[in-house]
């Protein structure tokens, strides 16, 4: 496989880490234009700990998404009784501030007679632990999807579960869902902290895999994206947002016909789509009906 | 002579519920009928299906031999059928004297507006005394006839009614049967439903029972023992 | 000090003018619609680039390059109207099941068109900035030690004009009636036989040629084009409207307003970037309190 196919794999796989970050929050019925910010989050707290600092990469991730997760919970609290558009708002708002912070950030150290860290709109170059070690591209497209395929599974197995049935429950009605005795508050913050620690678990595998973030890397035309691929792909599955990715990344980006008219094509074929499945592709009736096919009694 | 509506195994679905499983009624020209029922067995369904704003799954409405099922509302209002909606539906930030021209939207002659406005007032004079106040200042018996008006506003042939007594004091329900017996004077042909079968069966000329989405029952009023009708209405007949 | 105070007022107050203009056309749409329209600052990327190339290739006047601007911005917005919103209006049938996913499924469609917007403007004009005619040659006008440019002064009129436009619209025609029907109460609306798709597609129309005409006074008065301008739009007018309180059309005016005084000042004590910070954290701040007077429009609405 030549080095662009599997660069614009393991891009799939790095905003597919984002895509199901938006669509666990829309799950559990909220509409978020702000996930990029813990993409970002993922990544610079990743790339300082790894490249200033030093510390091994997995580590690093952890830390990153303990990150995501807590900035997700700043963010959540304040903003848990919001709904709709208003949500979505505040997400947006909070997202734009964190872009703004990053392009204030000036941390920087010098490591081996360089500057090394985030340098405000400079960017934050020099996030090489990865290369440093070798890790051929293949390899680190091996990573990318390893992890991706533990969540996917962890996905479905939520999904099936009682607290998968609780997520939509809240999603479909929490006037109803808090009559039954459900917590909403409490599981609202826990799915937002979740969201967070996998969106920023996504920015850390980017900022290592691209060596180099600015702050308008994580700008509302990301979060917007990442919101539109959950909702393209179909909210009845975790499939769904990756079929979303894998459409526009995949598709157009890697067949390289509509250079240059990517989004006119791509655009189009979304609008179309949503006429027809305004649910997105893999929606809920679709996936009920592959699981009534799939798994048939004889 | 075909009556002026007519209804054939019309069924009215909300995803796999059947609200309305294949009713059948008519209401002839210049009569007040009456469709009778427990809650939920589908009236609300069956006016907002009639007047559009719900679509049949299958079946036939026809109005003045014109088939009508699944045409828009606005349409359907263009035909001459006006509904007053359960829950009065008036519009809340919008004054009495609005609410009454929306209700003429459709039409264009600005001095027969005029005229018909001045003759909703000089019929409902406390309307007339609010008519620069919002319509969600209104008593819910103000409320009522506010709705009716405006209803009337397109000069309908048909008025559907879907019950007008809900959560009305006593004395305001006389009054607004009152109006309805105006109205049929006036030659108006209304569809009325109620809960309340006792005053629905004192105007009506024929009525019909709904139960469960299926009409059980049709016959004019006297051809049922009063207190079994009220029990139908109220409980449906299954027996328990 | 005072003199700081006035003149960052003044311009404040003009920057506010632009953003009470898109606000408003976001207002109009979501106030009546029900529905956020993403690709509202793109369609006016549009018009303006449409205007832009226009006045490359032609002598055309001021006013010509306005009328482009609003006729190519009403003609995206149609393409919008029809593609993205008019599939998905409130079908009859179920009145449950199709309410919020259609106006997700809307507002993601728009998305998608607000990328093909942005991707043909720049496949036309791919330079990163474009001059565009000025509005006004010449000096601003002084009043002792404060300047106001000319060009601030037909912005603050443009959004007094579409003001008193749109009440005169809303309180004294029959359409206007219709609009506050259908904003009011809509299952009432269509019983009184009001076509709910055609005030929708007026609306709509309505709105994109208010966003045309701010588009080419930005343009105009700021006498260049970039395609930022799409975004730019967008996010300022949606942070105004959500200022506003969401679904009011006054609201929307007082919320650009306050946005331009209070990004000007920010700018002027603590420069651009901690500027956006304030606007920003201001809106998430008033979001997070939620005060009465933000959701009084849409207390009996849904906002989703």
């Amino acid at each position: 496989m030549d080095e662009y196919s599997v660069g614009v794999l393991t891009n799939i796989g790095l905003f597919s880490f984002l895509a199901l970050s938006a669509y666990l929050l829309l799950i559990a019925g909220e509409m978020s234009f702000g996930q990029q910010a813990f993409f970002g989050v993922g990544a610079y707290a990743g790339g300082v700990l790894t490249a200033i600092y030093g510390v091994p990469l997995p580590l690093a991730a952890l830390a990153a998404m303990a990150s995501g997760a807590l900035a997700a919970v700043l963010i959540g609290l304040p903003t848990l009784r919001l709904r709709g558009l208003y949500f979505a708002m505040a997400t947006l708002a909070a997202a734009e501030m964190a872009r703004i912070l990053f392009e204030l950030l000036h941390f920087q150290r010098e490591i081996g007679g360089a500057l090394v860290g985030p340098d405000g709109t400079q960017g934050f170059r020099g996030i090489r632990w990865v290369f440093e070690r070798g890790v051929e591209p293949l390899e680190y497209l091996a990573i990318v999807y390893g992890l991706l395929f533990i969540i996917l599974v962890a996905f479905v197995r939520i999904e099936r579960s009682h607290l998968g049935v609780t997520l939509r429950s809240i999603g479909a009605d929490p006037e109803l869902a808090a009559s039954l005795g459900v917590d909403v508050n409490r599981l609202k913050l826990g799915v937002a902290a979740a969201a967070g620690a996998l969106a920023a678990l996504g920015g850390v595998l980017f900022a290592h895999h691209n060596t180099y973030i600015e702050p308008r890397n994580f700008d509302i035309m990301l979060g917007v994206h990442s919101l539109a691929y959950a909702l393209i792909g179909g909210l009845g599955t975790a499939f769904g947002p990756l079929l979303g990715v894998l459409v526009d990344l995949g598709l157009l980006e890697g067949t390289r016909v509509f250079q240059g008219y990517r989004m006119i094509v791509f655009g189009g074929l979304v609008a179309v789509l949503l006429v027809f499945r305004p649910r997105g592709l893999l929606d809920e009736r679709v996936v009920h009906w592959i699981h009534a096919r799939a798994f048939k009694r004889p | 002579m075909a009556a002026l509506l007519e209804i054939k195994d019309l069924v009215t679905a909300y995803g796999r519920i059947e609200a309305l499983r294949g009713v059948s009624l008519q209401v002839e020209q210049g009569s007040i009928t009456c469709l009778l029922g427990p809650n939920g067995a589908g009236k609300t369904t069956l006016m907002m299906t009639t007047a559009g704003i719900l679509r049949p799954r299958s079946g036939s409405i026809r109005f003045a031999g014109s088939e009508i099922a699944g045409a828009a509302p606005h349409r359907i209002v263009e035909r001459g059928i006006a509904l007053v909606p359960e829950n009065r539906l008036v519009f809340p930030h919008m004054t009495v004297l609005e609410n009454l021209r929306a209700g003429a939207y459709q039409r264009n002659d600005a001095g027969g507006i005029v005229t018909d406005i001045d003759r909703m007032f000089a019929r409902f004079p406390r309307l007339k005394e609010r008519a620069a106040q919002e319509g969600g200042t209104l008593s819910g018996g103000e409320q009522q006839m506010l709705s009716v008006a405006r209803a009337l506003m397109s000069r309908p042939k048909l008025m559907l009614m879907d019950e007008p007594s809900l959560g009305l004091a006593p004395l305001v329900v006389e009054e607004i049967f009152g109006i309805i017996a105006e109205l049929h004077r006036d030659g108006t042909t209304i569809f009325l439903v109620e809960q309340n079968a006792h005053m629905a069966l004192r105007v009506a000329h024929h009525f019909y029972l709904i139960e469960q989405g299926r009409i059980t029952f049709s016959g004019d009023p006297g051809s049922l023992a009063e207190d079994e009708v009220i029990h139908r209405a109220y409980l449906g007949s299954a027996k328990v | 000090m005072l003199a700081d105070l006035v003149q960052n007022t003044l311009d404040g107050l003009t920057a506010g003018a632009a953003y009470a203009l898109l606000a408003v056309g976001f207002t109009l749409i979501f106030g009546v619609l029900r529905r956020v329209n993403l690709s509202y600052g793109a369609a006016i990327l549009f018009g303006v680039y449409f205007a832009t190339w226009t006045s490359l290739h032609f002598q055309a006047d001021l006013l010509v390059l306005a009328l482009l601007t609003i006729a190519a911005t009403v003609l995206a917005g149609a393409y919008v109207e029809r593609l993205c919103f008019a599939p998905h209006y409130p079908s009859r049938g179920s009145p449950r099941a199709g309410a919020s996913s259609g106006s997700i499924a809307a507002m993601v469609a728009s998305f998608a068109l607000w990328m093909q917007f942005e991707e043909a403007a720049i496949l036309a004009l791919p330079q990163h900035l474009y001059a565009f005619p000025p509005l006004h040659t010449g000096e601003p006008l002084r009043f002792g030690q404060f300047f106001l440019r000319v060009e601030s002064l037909y912005l603050l009129l443009a959004a007094v004009a579409v003001c008193a436009l749109l009440y005169t619209i809303l309180y004294r025609t029959r359409f206007g009636l219709a609009v506050r029907a259908v904003v009011d109460v809509p299952v009432a609306a269509q019983l009184a036989g009001i076509n709910l798709s055609s005030v929708f597609v007026r609306i709509f129309a309505l709105a994109s040629a208010i966003g045309g005409l701010a588009g080419f006074l930005i343009a105009a008065s700021h006498e260049q084009v970039t395609p930022m301008l799409g975004m730019w739009s967008t996010v300022k007018g949606m942070l105004a409207m959500m200022l506003g309180g969401l679904g009011s059309l006054p609201g929307a005016v007082a919320g650009g307003l306050v946005l331009g005084l209070v990004e000007a000042h920010s700018q002027w004590y603590f420069g651009p970037q901690m500027r956006d910070l304030i606007a920003y954290l201001l809106i998430f701040v008033l979001l997070a309190l939620r005060p009465a007077w933000m959701t009084r429009w849409t207390s009996t609405r849904s906002a989703s």
